[in-house]
């Protein structure tokens, strides 16, 4: 279990990286907390010829917010997002959902931008992403550029991301409390397991009625899907556990998940319907109330 | 008598482990941390094929990479080393690198010493070998009709039965013909393994001068059968020294580790550099030579109405994988207490072996005995549904009675001890059993699924030799002996050193010696050192396995302590002009009773080193001992194998409760409480067999709901790493397993010890079993196999429920049930229950 041979880069700044990155190409893999490209590594699976390690990249660690907007740097290490006041306050969604990404000792030492680039298809970050229309800023040694969530996550570990890019920063809209819920629910076999399924729920509700919602899973598909189709079921209707169980019923016949191993995809639906319920059913009671 | 013994000092102290200062500060000198000058490092090439046989090896690409100091075949290692060690009768051949043919997946085909690790591994990347695919088996039931080339071993025979035979004890069908009730179930167990910490390694070195090898490894039964590696390796016994490591965990699967360090001595002497060997983690999944039982179980048990166990038949197919190192040992152990805590008068076994292309079984907590109890508290639990009886009366009804004690069994086996009734009324109250059905009554009226398990399980320890042969139609090998020596010396200032000669692997053995010579010769542990033996200097010692390890030097150490006691005295007697008769040792002191005359174990170990010319002239030197204990009580097995004689007499006792809750909707397992309560005779430190306890609990839990090495048709093994194989962490566990212990001396051990070591693994994955189908009789799930996994729990829960909306039953369960979605159940590793077979 030990690496095939490779070169490596240590960068100090954001400019250094992208310069490395240009020089590399594809031959290149970033280096940020290691905790999934070093095992794939050990393992044989990945034989980067080169590795552009960032974690020196001082830069690219912080989190902030300017009107609003939560702006998180790369290489934020996800515990500081976990335990930050700031992602509570602008997104309470994905303080839940980092707590379900493997162990403590991993989060100290895994990255939010190391998270999104790596996009596994089981992971928490990309669904909450999504769910929030988060954009991500991406540098090159050419420019700068923004993408959606929605477009960033193209299939199994595979993003809009070129082989010379950078992500830099996750940017996550403003978070108005005032009558939304939220909610993040996943089941995995063990603690801190892959996903089987996971679902980052949020929700609008004015006088009883839900206005807007949104329903994104984890661990069903290549990559974090949305089912606007159960979101709609919900829209105009009382917010109550008959509208959450025809949205669940109708996420769980929308998602296409696979069988493997450790559930098969009727199982992985049954997960969905029960998640999509439940969590709709918190992301309620959460209505209308700041950051629980 | 249900509470410890009382008036000694040392022995039932919940002492601190005295192993642990150095293994917590990172000194404990596990394989990997010894380094020897010009040291080397070996990879392995593993094959990626379940069943092949090896047309061509490449090795030039690999040879050629810098670093690379050597590139051994298979074949190439079998010109030196030969077969390895194999306690089957008739053997099955088996090398440390393949030859010709691989027979699992991940068996090594060629190794590389380099410079490095990393460069070993580079150049074993390198190596081409041509394969030609030969018929994979991985179906125990498929295995019993291989033919041609899909047998693994021709040279064994036609087939790929390892061995099949009947063994009936006492008259089954009478007491089958006078049975009221007949229960069958079908039961599956899976194949699981220990996984500790560490990994099997081995540093070797072999010196062309003196024609010896040196090991350092982490094996255990160097000083029982290490010699075996010697034959394999082609030297005389005296030619190999195999120096013991720190072993970081065993949980039986180091019992005699031989592959890894025959590979690296076999590297070592070609090479002419010291070879270190360490299996990865994938490695040791695959390939360390130990998973644990994999069977398939038909019982039948004999009852009459009022709930009278009568007779118990067993037909068993297990599959030991692709070899066959210590026989079908697994079921002769399980004969110990083939019936339970029953007064069951008959039973039959019929056992078929079968070899498949899986990793070879070997020894891991519990030996198979395990795999017996969960049967046969399965049994019990079935007889209980179908006699409409509480799973707690049909146990009080059946179990041996407290003067019933020695109590042989219909195998032969003789149980030495117990209070069973104890046991399970302690566990009870601790549980606050009845008031857990109370709110489980509750609770279903919420909607919310809570089961309370219930087992009574045996623990056998302090295993013997016979087991491993008594089964085999021409018993090989048919050794008796099981013993275990120390070594004690006092220095000149009275400190006193004991010497083991079987390892460390896990437990608490300097712990115990420390407690025990303390105990023995009134001294305090803290000037007491423990150390380990080689082989070089080993005495006779079995070492740890079948929970023996604390029985056997507790007698050593009485044995070795009496005779220094002798030798004090001796001295004493004569320095203080004193009869022998009239002395004492008390507080570390030899003095004339009612006197305040005497001598300190110092100033007595002073003049026996130093002052022969003021002692009696017949007194040799030095106060030192050296003592062989031997197992306490073994009788040999009947020639027609009706009696199997007294082979692990030393029986220890259970009662697990735990309650836990299903979720039905996502068929995840909740604890709400875990009780277990043991008897293991006398207890020299609580906290360690607490530690037995809670470990193998959980552990039990693993085997129960987590883990599985699940093999596809293809013989690939789809749960190689820690990804996949899931083993309970903390947060799998329960919070809090509460232990209580009840004692029952045994008659035949020191101090009245019996062993712990296997603890809770015994029990748990039987009670647990039995919990999660209490949970979910309103559904009339049953739970049949393990592990018992949420997705297929889940789906058991959804037919359920479908047959339920289909029947026109209220739909009185939540959730969904319209989902009709399923998919083959072949890659998800089989059903847990309701015998889909």
């Amino acid at each position: 279990m030990k690496p095939a041979p490779f070169s490596y880069v240590r960068p100090m700044t954001v400019e250094e990286a992208l310069f490395a990155l240009a020089q590399q190409g594809d031959e290149a893999k970033v280096l940020a907390g290691g905790q999934s490209l070093i095992a794939m590594m050990n393992l044989r699976l990945l034989k980067p010829r080169c590795l552009v390690d960032i974690n020196r990249v001082a830069a690219l660690d912080y989190i902030r917010q300017d009107n609003g907007t939560l702006a998180i740097g790369a290489l934020t290490r996800q515990s500081a997002a976990e335990t930050s006041p700031l992602v509570l306050q602008h997104c309470p969604l994905m303080t839940e959902a980092i707590q379900y990404i493997a162990h403590r000792p991993i989060r100290n030492r895994g990255t939010v931008g190391g998270n999104l680039a790596h996009a596994d298809p089981t992971s928490e970050l990309p669904a909450v992403a999504v769910a929030t229309d988060a954009t991500f800023v991406v540098r090159s040694a050419n420019g700068q550029r923004t993408i959606l969530a929605a477009d960033f996550f193209v299939g199994h570990l595979t993003t809009a991301l070129r082989p010379d890019e950078l992500l830099t920063e996750v940017r996550v809209p403003p978070w108005r409390p005032a009558g939304q819920g939220w909610s993040f629910m996943e089941v995995s076999p063990r603690k801190g397991d892959y996903a089987l399924v996971g679902v980052a729920a949020t929700l609008q509700v004015k006088d009883g009625a839900c206005q807007a919602a949104r329903l994104v899973y984890n661990g069903v598909a290549g990559r974090a899907q949305r089912v606007p189709e159960a979101e709609r079921a919900l829209v105009g209707r009382n917010a109550d556990e008959a509208a959450f169980r025809e949205a669940a019923s109708i996420a769980s016949q929308r998602v296409d998940p696979h069988s493997d191993f450790h559930a098969t995809a009727a199982y992985r639906r049954d997960l969905v319907n029960t998640l999509t319920r439940r969590a709709l059913a918190q992301a309620l009671a959460r209505c209308g109330k700041r950051s629980a | 008598m249900t509470t410890q013994q009382t008036g000694y000092r040392w022995i039932g102290q919940s002492m601190k482990r005295v192993e642990d200062p150095r293994l917590l500060t990172g000194r404990g000198q596990y394989v990997d941390d010894i380094a020897l000058p010009n040291m080397t490092y070996a990879a392995a090439l593993r094959s990626p094929h379940a069943h092949a046989r090896i047309r061509s090896i490449d090795t030039s690409k690999a040879k050629a990479v810098p670093g690379v100091i050597l590139v051994m075949t298979g074949a190439e290692a079998a010109q030196q080393t030969g077969p390895l060690p194999c306690f089957a009768s008739p053997p099955v051949t088996q090398y440390c690198i393949a030859v010709d043919r691989v027979r699992h997946v991940g068996e090594a085909v060629a190794a590389v010493v380099a410079e490095s690790r990393y460069i070993a591994e580079d150049a074993a990347d390198l190596i081409e070998v041509e394969y030609e695919p030969l018929p994979v088996v991985t179906d125990p039931e498929e295995a019993i009709r291989s033919t041609g080339d899909a047998v693994l071993h021709p040279e064994r025979g036609p087939n790929n039965i390892a061995l099949q035979r009947t063994l009936t004890f006492g008259p089954v069908d009478e007491d089958f013909a006078k049975a009221d009730v007949v229960v069958r179930r079908k039961l599956r167990w899976p194949r699981s393994g220990a996984q500790p910490m560490e990994t099997v390694g081995a540093l070797a070195s072999y010196d062309d001068a003196t024609g010896k090898f040196s090991i350092y490894a982490n094996t255990s039964m160097y000083n029982y059968v290490g010699w075996l590696m010697a034959m394999s390796l082609k030297v005389p016994a005296h030619k190999l020294n195999i120096i013991p490591t720190m072993a970081g965990g065993s949980f039986g699967s180091k019992l005699f580790t031989h592959k890894v360090p025959i590979l690296a001595a076999t590297l070592a002497r070609a090479c002419g550099r010291p070879v270190k060997y360490v299996e990865d983690r994938i490695d040791n999944i695959m390939n360390c030579d130990n998973h644990g039982s994999d069977r398939i179980y038909d019982l039948e048990l004999a009852l009459k109405k009022d709930g009278t166990m009568l007779s118990l038949r067993m037909t068993v197919i297990d599959d030991y994988g692709a070899y066959l190192q210590f026989g079908v040992g697994h079921h002769g152990n399980a004969l110990a207490q083939l019936t339970g805590p029953y007064r069951i008068k008959s039973a039959q076994v019929s056992l078929t072996a079968v070899m498949t292309n899986k990793g070879q079984q070997g020894a891991y907590r519990g030996f198979g005995s395990e795999v017996n109890n969960f049967a046969v508290e399965r049994m019990a639990d079935a007889a209980a549904e179908a006699l409409k009886m509480d799973p707690v009366d049909i146990r009080r009804k059946n179990f041996i009675q407290p003067d019933q004690f020695p109590y042989k069994i219909p195998t032969g086996n003789v149980y030495d001890s117990g209070n069973y009734e104890a046991v399970l009324d302690k566990a009870l109250g601790m549980a606050d059993y009845h008031g857990w059905r109370r709110k489980q009554h509750e609770a279903r009226k919420e909607g919310r699924y809570v089961g309370i398990g219930l087992v009574s399980c045996q623990e056998r320890s302090v295993f013997s030799a016979t087991e491993f042969w008594f089964w085999n139609h021409e018993p090989g090998f048919a050794l008796t002996s099981s013993p275990d020596s120390v070594d004690i010396k006092i220095d000149p200032t009275g400190k006193a050193f004991v010497r083991l000669h079987a390892p460390f692997w896990g437990n608490s053995p300097e712990t115990v010696a420390t407690q025990v010579l303390a105990e023995q010769l009134t001294i305090d542990p803290v000037d007491i050192t423990v150390t380990y033996a080689d082989t070089d200097s080993g005495l006779p010692g079995t070492g740890p396995g079948g929970s023996r390890y604390t029985v056997m030097i507790a007698g050593a150490i009485a044995g070795a302590a009496k005779e220094i006691k002798e030798k004090m005295f001796k001295v004493a007697a004569h320095l203080l002009e004193a009869s022998e008769s009239d002395l004492e040792l008390r507080d570390g002191r030899v003095s004339v009773r009612g006197t305040d005359r005497g001598m300190s174990i110092g100033e007595i170990a002073l003049q026996a080193h130093y002052f022969k010319l003021s002692l009696p002239a017949d007194f040799r030197s030095g106060l030192d001992a050296r003592y062989t204990y031997d197992h306490p009580y073994t009788t040999l097995p009947n020639a027609d194998r009706t009696d199997m004689g007294v082979f692990y007499p030393i029986m220890g006792h259970m009662c697990h409760i735990p309650i836990i809750e299903v979720d039905i909707e996502t068929g995840q397992i909740k604890f709400l409480k875990y009780v277990a309560v043991h008897d293991a005779g006398t207890v020299v430190n609580p906290m360690t067999l607490a530690g037995h306890i809670r470990g193998g609990t959980v552990q039990g839990i693993g085997s129960a709901l987590y883990e599985h090495y699940y093999y596809d048709s293809s013989g690939q093994l789809l749960t190689a790493n820690f990804a996949d194989y899931l083993i309970p962490t903390l947060m799998e566990a329960p919070e809090n397993i509460e232990v209580g212990h009840v004692v029952t001396p045994s008659p035949y051990t020191e101090y009245g010890i019996k062993g712990g070591g296997e603890g809770g693994r015994m029990g748990a994955p039987a009670a647990l079993a039995s919990a999660v189908e209490d949970a979910l009789k309103p559904l009339g799930i049953k739970i049949d196999g393990l592990p018992i996994r949420p997705v297929l729990l889940r789906e058991m829960i959804r037919e359920a429920q479908q047959r339920r909306t289909e029947d026109g039953a209220a739909e009185d369960l939540q959730g969904p049930s319209d989902w009709s979605g399923r998919s083959s159940r072949e890659h998800l590793g089989g059903p847990p229950g309701n015998a889909e077979r």
